[in-house]
């Protein structure tokens, strides 16, 4: 049997030791015991707000999207992962990479002729299945939304999961190069925290100034996850969190040779990043996206998109709106975002002479979108979909497709109290997790 | 004269203008216990981190039997049992003894042998960071022993062992070198370091100042080394404190 043979090979035994170290790691168990009332928390919480819109009778269409589970729900649930993610699986990392260096314990271990890069990945392969367990409370809450008679529609709960995973890797892997760059586990702790909350930044400066600024911040973390929350799974965001994920975790095995020379390290380190950007620069290119909600949220209705797909020439659309106008978050969020999936060949520019457009009120043209559909034009000042849609039709000679009540999402009103939430988020899962680290620390 | 089993040419370390290690070259050869001596500073915990690859270095070769060894290959000629460490603190000592011979590759029927001359059985259930010091070094011992690597470094050795502790250890790597295994040692105290090695490597200010038996040094050092200078016979610290 194959596993048998690995059992006795190095990787197996540095497997092992990695889990153990992860084992008597307080780190660990800090995560673990706090992430079952943070999502409980959570859940509850979204639980009873849908169980008070549910209960308003509001399941016309037109309201429907407020009673996907997805958004509803799951969202809320998942986003005390995102939380986890951000502010306690950073130390588990930093604890299980930088502990060999503080016990002296990476000077034995680098003298094995094993490569440093399998080394990181035996950590991250013991750290990914860590964060997995620590996922275990949404886990649960999905089966006590079941048990409740909620709906739960597969694709987009496997998205929003997949979505949180790829974040994890992302923390792993910067936790990991922080630590093995830095002497000190609380250097490496800064720097991730530093990042981390760097990202913020850029989103709110993207959000500020738009522009490069927006291209850019679609690919944090936050923007990341924000994506997969609605149930939009983007091939360049995947691409883009693997290669960062790759990066990191081979920056990590490049400074773990502690006997190479600094300059070496330093030299690979530069070409580890030079390459990861190139790929970034690559994977922007890819325009492949899919929507997995049920409510098609990420998406225009099938009629429109059938007929949007049969529009072959470029639409480049000028929108004069400054990048706080929330006119433009609502066009941005509403509209381009799904035109960009159905019409790959839109070009959109924003024009705007300030950031909040509080003063270009009164400038020429500005709250107008200037059309040009393979030379044909058009302007006017309509930001909803319908507007929009109507506007590229009519460029473009196409008929409108009639409007059917089929399509429209009618959502899952769903009118119950979080029961027994509570009972297993505050007191089962942290008894559990609790009784789980006494028995190990007796083993 | 048997050939050198490693023979380290013209190595040079510094730290930014701090010139650790200055073309340090010496030899070991096959099967012996040979000791590294020099006083505090002189650069010999720096000489075995960049022989065992754990450090890097600006100049100079490491070579096992008379073919260079790039870093990674040294991983397997050279193992080194580093100073002053708790490897693995939440593991017993008996895990670190198993994983030692998973994860390098070493003799499992040596272990019961190791546990008994390192007289480790009291503890081996303890986990290493719960250790005394004088306990921890004779654990972290045990691993090196373990390991198939053909020459051993070890960093002090008896740092932290009381007088007898001392002795039997000594006893236990000469024995240990006796099976077929080459021992480099680096030993701060003179004694101890006279009592178990064959050859000695001595070390001052990052310089290879001496290289030999004890005899061989005393020739090196002269008239103020020679024995009885203290008046008390035969004696190496005479001989350190000449060439130092």
């Amino acid at each position: 049997m194959w596993f048998l043979r690995l059992r006795d090979r190095p990787f197996a035994w540095l497997l092992a030791k990695e889990w153990r170290e992860l084992l008597a790691s307080r780190a660990w168990w800090v995560m673990l015991l706090l992430i079952g009332p943070l999502v409980g928390v959570s859940f509850v919480s979204a639980v009873r707000t849908y169980a008070e819109l549910s209960g308003l009778n509001g399941t016309a269409a037109g309201v429907g999207e407020a009673f996907s589970p997805l958004i509803g729900v799951w969202a809320p649930t998942f986003s005390a992962c995102e939380l986890a993610a951000a502010f306690l699986l950073p130390f588990v990392a930093i604890r299980v990479v930088a502990g060999d260096k503080q016990s002296g314990a990476l000077k034995l271990e680098s003298q094995q002729s094993m490569r440093p890069a399998w080394r990181v990945a035996a950590k991250a392969v013991v750290l990914l299945v860590a964060w997995l367990i620590a996922s275990l409370p949404a886990g649960v809450a999905v089966i006590l939304w079941r048990a409740y008679g909620g709906s739960v529609y597969p694709p987009e709960l496997i998205a929003l999961a997949f979505g949180h995973v790829l974040n994890a890797g992302l923390t792993i892997a910067l936790a990991a190069a922080a630590a093995s760059l830095t002497e000190h586990p609380s250097t490496a702790a800064i720097v991730t925290l530093s990042v981390t909350v760097g990202t913020w930044i850029l989103n709110f400066i993207a959000a500020v100034h738009g522009g490069v600024w927006q291209r850019i911040a679609e690919y944090t973390p936050t923007a990341m996850v924000a994506q997969f929350q609605h149930g939009l799974v983007r091939l360049d965001v995947t691409l883009a969190a693997v290669t960062l994920t790759i990066a990191g975790l081979a920056i990590a095995a490049v400074w773990m040779q502690i006997g190479a020379p600094v300059l070496r390290r330093a030299s690979a380190t530069a070409f580890v990043l030079a390459v990861a950007g190139a790929v970034l620069l690559g994977v922007t290119f890819t325009g492949r996206s899919w929507d997995l909600s049920e409510a098609r949220i990420n998406s225009f209705p099938e009629a429109d998109e059938q007929a949007l797909a049969r529009i072959r020439e470029p639409l480049h659309m000028e929108v004069h709106f400054a990048p706080e106008d929330p006119r433009r978050t609502d066009l941005e969020a509403k509209t381009l975002s799904k035109l960009r999936r159905a019409l790959p060949k839109l070009q959109v520019t924003y024009v705007s002479a300030t950031s909040t457009g509080l003063f270009e009120q009164t400038s020429a043209h500005y709250g107008e979108i200037f059309y040009d559909l393979g030379g044909r034009h058009a302007d006017n000042r309509r930001t909803s979909a319908d507007g929009v849609l109507e506007t590229i039709y009519s460029l473009a000679g196409i008929a409108p497709p009639a409007e059917s009540d089929d399509s429209v999402f009618r959502g899952h009103p769903l009118a119950v109290p979080p029961r027994r939430a509570g009972t297993v988020f505050y007191g089962i899962w942290p008894a559990l997790v609790a009784a789980a680290a006494l028995w190990h620390r007796r083993v | 004269m048997p050939d050198p089993a490693v023979t380290v040419d013209g190595l040079t370390k510094s730290y930014g203008r701090l010139a650790a290690l200055s073309d340090v070259s010496f030899t070991i050869r096959p099967g012996e216990v040979l000791g590294l001596i020099g006083p505090n500073g002189a650069g010999k915990t720096t000489l075995f981190e960049c022989m065992a690859g754990v450090l890097p270095f600006e100049a100079g070769t490491v070579k096992f039997d008379g073919a260079a060894l790039p870093t990674r290959a040294r991983a397997s000629r050279i193992f080194y049992v580093p100073d002053a460490i708790a490897p693995w603190p939440t593991e017993t000592v008996r895990w670190a003894l198993d994983f030692t011979v998973g994860f390098f590759g070493g003799r499992a029927d040596r272990k019961a042998e190791v546990i008994e001359r390192l007289n480790l059985s009291p503890f081996v259930s303890s986990r290493i960071g719960t250790l005394s010091k004088g306990q921890r070094k004779r654990a972290v011992l045990g691993i090196g022993m373990l390991t198939p690597h053909p020459v051993l470094l070890i960093d002090e050795p008896f740092d932290g062992l009381d007088l007898r502790q001392t002795r039997e250890v000594g006893g236990a790597l000469r024995e240990h070198a006796a099976s077929g295994r080459t021992l480099f040692l680096s030993i701060h105290q003179i004694s101890d370091a006279a009592r178990v090695c064959d050859r000695f490597v001595l070390l001052s200010g990052g310089r290879v100042r001496g290289e030999g038996t004890v005899d061989q040094l005393m020739a090196h050092a002269g008239p103020s080394g020679s024995p009885g200078s203290n008046g008390s016979g035969f004696d190496l610290e005479d001989v350190v404190l000449a060439l130092t």
